[in-house]
């Protein structure tokens, strides 16, 4: 077998460095490797790095190639419980994301009694966003309790106090939210409630506890690596909690974009960047949800061993 | 000065072909493929290559040497790669003949 001598060209100290913070980088980019696909290939790789001295070429080529290596993992790399497990944690946080922008919607709109008059098509989204977001709720309660349960059981049972943790941050946060949420509206004494720059704060504030809602879980799931029948259910079910919220938020779309056009004197969805720029982020949370829970389905069909 | 159908250097293909010779891990592959093919290949289009391969049947993994583990082709990836290689040289020769016929170039 022919083996050239490795490592060659420049050598001064300069160049030298150079190499070593591209090599670093290349280290840092088979981060964003599948765990599976970093134990089989990780080590050839960091050796095939030292040889070629790494450089921003291959740092920029191991990133680019880490994006098909998750959409579409080789077969004999196929850890079906790892991919489950991934695209729960991805589906969570794009979930959770979609539910909170549906709230917002809803409370801009729904809770400010508008119908507008003449255009049942937004009346029927609203319809469409409150049943969608109740199947999704159902939905995402019937596969992630039993998930839960399971793992905080294992958890305690273990003593993993930092598990433990963890999987009470679902519990922890949402309810730290509320209480500082209930204590400031006390503290509020404009007559129609929160202003605009008030509201802003609560839903930034409401996005950042509901991030870290779902870390923990995340995390935990990371780290107990639970397999077997919760796991398969809840990719099923988050299957069908992504979809129905991806219906909710899409409909969310439609009735921005309807109100926007057939009622500009109504807050502010006449204002064009306004409009688009929830488009898009509504867009992206659809794709995530979508892209997730498909690999997540995926996986619970495909055969064993595949 | 660079081709602009260097595009149907297809990765996958100049791994086999340099598979084909002899055993080679993944350092000696990207200078076999710079040496012979002139195509240099980046650390991460390599071992998507390899992994795609190698979920293909078409190449298999030795044993590990000084953490250095060479790839084999495997009957079927010498099957595919000849396969392929004939409708290339298919393609080629239909060029070759009508570029000679029409603009009297002959591809050298």
């Amino acid at each position: 077998m022919s083996v050239p001598p490795p490592g060659s060209g420049e050598t001064g100290p300069d160049h030298i460095e150079h190499q070593e913070s591209a090599g670093r980088l290349a280290r840092a980019a088979l981060l964003l490797y599948p765990r599976a696909w970093r134990a089989r290939y990780g080590e050839e790789i960091f050796t095939l790095l030292e040889d070629t001295g790494g450089g921003m070429r291959a740092v920029f080529s191991l990133a680019w190639h880490a994006v098909p290596a998750w959409i579409w993992p080789p077969r004999h790399l196929h850890d079906r419980d790892d991919r489950m497990r991934a695209s729960l944690g991805t589906v969570l946080l794009a979930w959770s994301a979609l539910v909170g922008i549906s709230l917002v919607f809803v409370q801009l709109t729904q809770f400010q009694g508008y119908r507008p008059a003449g255009h049942p098509i937004i009346g029927w989204c609203y319809a469409v966003i409150d049943a969608a977001v109740a199947v999704s709720a159902l939905s995402a309660a019937a596969g992630g309790l039993p998930l839960w349960l399971l793992m905080l059981r294992r958890a305690r049972r273990e003593h993993r106090l930092r598990d433990t943790f963890y999987l009470l941050l679902p519990v922890l946060a949402p309810a730290s939210y509320l209480a500082a949420l209930a204590a400031t509206s006390r503290l509020v004494s404009h007559p129609n409630g929160f202003s605009g720059l008030q509201f802003l704060g609560v839903t930034i504030a409401g996005f950042v506890a509901a991030a870290v809602a779902c870390a923990g879980p995340i995390l935990a799931l990371s780290r107990l690596r639970p397999r077997g029948p919760a796991v398969h259910v809840a990719a099923r079910c988050a299957g069908v909690a992504a979809g129905s919220i991806a219906i909710a938020a899409a409909a969310s779309a439609i009735a921005a974009v309807g109100l926007s056009l057939w009622a500009r004197e109504f807050a502010g969805y006449h204002q064009v960047a306004q409009v688009g720029g929830y488009l898009a982020v509504v867009a992206i949370g659809i794709v995530a949800a979508t892209v997730g829970a498909t690999r997540g389905l995926r996986s619970t069909l495909a055969r064993p061993g595949r | 000065m660079t081709n602009r159908l260097d595009r149907w250097a297809d990765p996958p293909l100049l791994v086999l072909a340099s598979l084909a010779d002899e055993p080679r891990h993944g350092y000696a592959i990207t200078q076999d493929v710079a040496e012979t093919m002139g195509v240099r290949l980046s650390a991460g289009t390599l071992y998507a290559v390899i992994a795609r391969l190698e979920a293909q049947g078409l190449i298999e993994p030795l044993d590990a040497v000084d953490r250095r583990r060479p790839y084999r082709i495997t009957m079927a990836g010498a099957e595919a790669l000849a396969q392929q290689s004939s409708r290339m040289r298919q393609v080629a020769s239909l060029a070759q003949a009508r570029l000679s016929v029409r603009y009297g170039l002959t591809g050298a």
